[in-house]
């Protein structure tokens, strides 16, 4: 036993030399880039970095008054929520079948699905562009909701699909003996069973789809239909230069509340990342 | 790795209403003991042609969706690729999109630059992601190691893009520090030179996506049978042997998938070479997806751009069937 004490404490100090230096990794950048966020313009961009600024508003001033910020947020959240709709409606019942149906082609099916999460967005983005150019949806928050929900919709119903494997086949027998059809058994039983899974599903589909970027940039063309995401890189034009600070605030405010939703989902979080494979 | 039927344990009583539906579902099963029929999906009261149809309605819709998405595109994609356009022109052109792109230099770079920048921050952000995850698994401290390491991942990728954008070029950071620990004199011009121009590309990577690997890792460690290890200790092993012999061989498959799953988000890398690099130097950082951007969005040769993207989709296709479809397999066993 006094070896194992031993050994123990002989790593002790190394332990926490590692997490400590990879916190300092993590956290030293976000804090410089959060004073970012709150120093003029002039103390930005200089021959020699400032790192303890004199503080102002101006990043925030500059969000209020110039930048529509209003209309981007809701345009994000629109396009966000609204494709996170779809991929519940359309993956629930793909999930069902998939995780309780015995049917020829469900695992080609189940694959194909996982599939198209590895497609490159490189790779469909010109043809997509064309498709709601010719559509007329070019620049409009529809168009990105729905390239949103199909970016999602593989990782939402396998990690769907995965929660509802867990769930004990007794309780739909029972339940079937009792005479439920088998979409109540779905409405009443399945679903508020798995509810983490769909819950964990919908967040990282969320988060997926706030950071989208390369559809977002080529779909919303004009300030009409900008998200956050990609009205940040607009920052950069004109003959002000990048605007880092306003960057910055506006990455912080939008970092807030997801920081929040995702330690409230801590638990699912491995087994969403991993669609499901890996259970934590 | 060991993948028990706890779903319902895990959830946190908020999100999870899992205990008034147990009860209810204790109830159900009171009143009709578990004697009940096979448990493959059967519907009641229907025809059997029904019956036999009703889960692939239930698929149908997702999986309509998205052939929409990828099938439509894909064969757009083909189609545009035989044709040079020119704005609205389209003129037929053969093979001879492919036969350009073949030769074309720059096309091998980006494919060659992908696999590089590419390969080297998954390795790194593997290796960093094990050893922390390693490292913290047992600690006292985890869930606050956790939420500080995941926190990178959580910004938007567009914005750390700007971060590192600032702290290599525009505001001189990097440089600064490196400067005060006396590594470089003088500034550095991370855009200058090809190694560094993709260093910058694989630093923003490995800050901001490591958390994926670690938060994976760490959940699979917590999962392994303790025992093991326990008893190699015992008998006087060291940990690196532990590690090893024992955590790294148990966690093989979760591994496997973790990071098929970023090598497939790495090869589609766009967002930073967008914001940091613009491909330079030279071509140097472009990756595949920023060559079909800049073909297509850029020069406007969507022809030809469309040829690239079917490459690349065959590619995408290739590495689908081969590795990721073991890779499922493996880590759901």
């Amino acid at each position: 036993m006094a070896s194992v004490r031993r050994d123990r404490s002989e790593r002790l100090w190394l332990r926490y030399l590692i997490l400590g230096s990879w916190a300092i990794v993590c956290l030293a950048p976000m804090l410089w880039f959060l004073t970012i966020g709150f120093r003029p313009r002039t103390e930005i961009i200089v021959p020699h970095p400032i790192y303890w600024p004199s503080w102002s508003l101006d990043a925030w001033r500059l969000l209020v008054s110039d930048w529509p910020i209003a209309s981007y947020l809701r345009n994000s959240v629109v396009a966000v929520a609204g494709s996170v709709v779809i991929d519940l409606v359309l993956a629930i019942p793909a999930a069902y079948a998939l995780s309780r149906y015995e049917f020829r082609g469900r695992e080609d099916i189940g694959f194909y699905i996982l599939s198209t999460r590895m497609m490159a967005p490189a790779i469909v983005a010109v043809p997509i562009f064309f498709l709601f150019k010719n559509i007329g949806l070019l620049d409009t928050v529809w168009a990105l909701m729905l390239v949103y929900a199909a970016i999602n919709l593989s990782l939402v119903t396998w990690i769907i699909r995965s929660y509802m494997l867990d769930i004990p086949k007794e309780l739909e027998d029972a339940a079937r003996t009792d005479g439920a059809g088998d979409l109540t058994i779905l409405r009443e039983i399945i679903i508020p069973a798995c509810l983490p899974g769909i819950i964990t599903a919908a967040v990282i589909a969320a988060i997926f789809a706030i950071n989208e970027f390369l559809f977002t940039l080529l779909i919303a063309s004009t300030s009409k239909a900008y998200t956050m995401s990609v009205a940040l890189a607009n920052f950069t034009g004109g003959s002000d230069g990048i605007i880092y600070n306003a960057i910055a605030l506006v990455s912080f405010l939008a970092f807030v509340p997801i920081l929040i939703v995702v330690i409230l989902i801590q638990k699912h979080l491995s087994r969403g990342l991993t669609m499901g494979a890996v259970k934590g | 790795m060991r993948m028990s039927l706890r779903a319902c344990m895990w959830a946190p009583a908020r999100l999870c209403r899992s205990k008034p539906m147990a009860s209810s579902a204790h109830s159900i099963k009171a009143v009709a003991p578990a004697t009940a029929r096979p448990s493959t999906g059967t519907l009641r009261r229907r025809s059997p042609r029904m019956r036999s149809a009703f889960p692939y309605l239930l698929v149908a819709p997702a999986v309509l969706y998205l052939l929409a998405i990828t099938l439509y595109p894909g064969i757009f994609a083909i189609y545009q690729s035989l044709f040079v356009v020119r704005f609205v022109k389209w003129t037929w052109a053969g093979l001879d999109n492919y036969e350009r792109i073949l030769q074309d230099a720059e096309f091998w770079a980006a494919l060659w630059n992908t696999i590089i920048v590419g390969g080297l921050s998954l390795g790194l952000q593997t290796v960093i992601a094990l050893a922390l995850a390693y490292f913290a698994y047992r600690d006292p401290l985890i869930r606050g190691w956790r939420i500080i390491y995941l926190m990178p991942m959580l910004f938007m990728p567009s914005a750390v893009a700007f971060m590192w954008k600032l702290a290599f070029n525009d505001g001189r950071v990097i440089s600064d520090l490196l400067m005060t620990i006396g590594l470089t004199h003088g500034n550095v011009d991370w855009l200058a030179s090809v190694w560094l121009a993709r260093l910058t590309l694989i630093v923003a990577d490995v800050w901001q996506w490591t958390p994926f690997l670690f938060i994976i890792f760490v959940a699979a460690l917590q999962g392994q049978d303790q025992e093991i290890e326990e008893a190699a200790r015992l008998d006087g092993a060291s940990w690196p042997a532990i590690f090893w012999n024992i955590s790294l061989p148990m966690m093989r498959p979760v591994i496997v998938v973790a990071v098929t799953l970023r090598g497939i988000d790495i090869t589609t890398m766009f967002t930073n070479v967008y914001i940091m690099t613009q491909g330079s130097p030279g071509g140097a950082t472009e990756t595949m997806s920023f060559f079909i951007y800049r073909q297509g969005f850029r020069m406007f040769n969507f022809g030809y751009a469309s040829a690239a993207s079917v490459l690349m989709l065959a590619m995408t296709i290739l590495i689908a069937q081969t590795l990721v479809k073991r890779a499922f397999r493996s880590g759901r066993s």
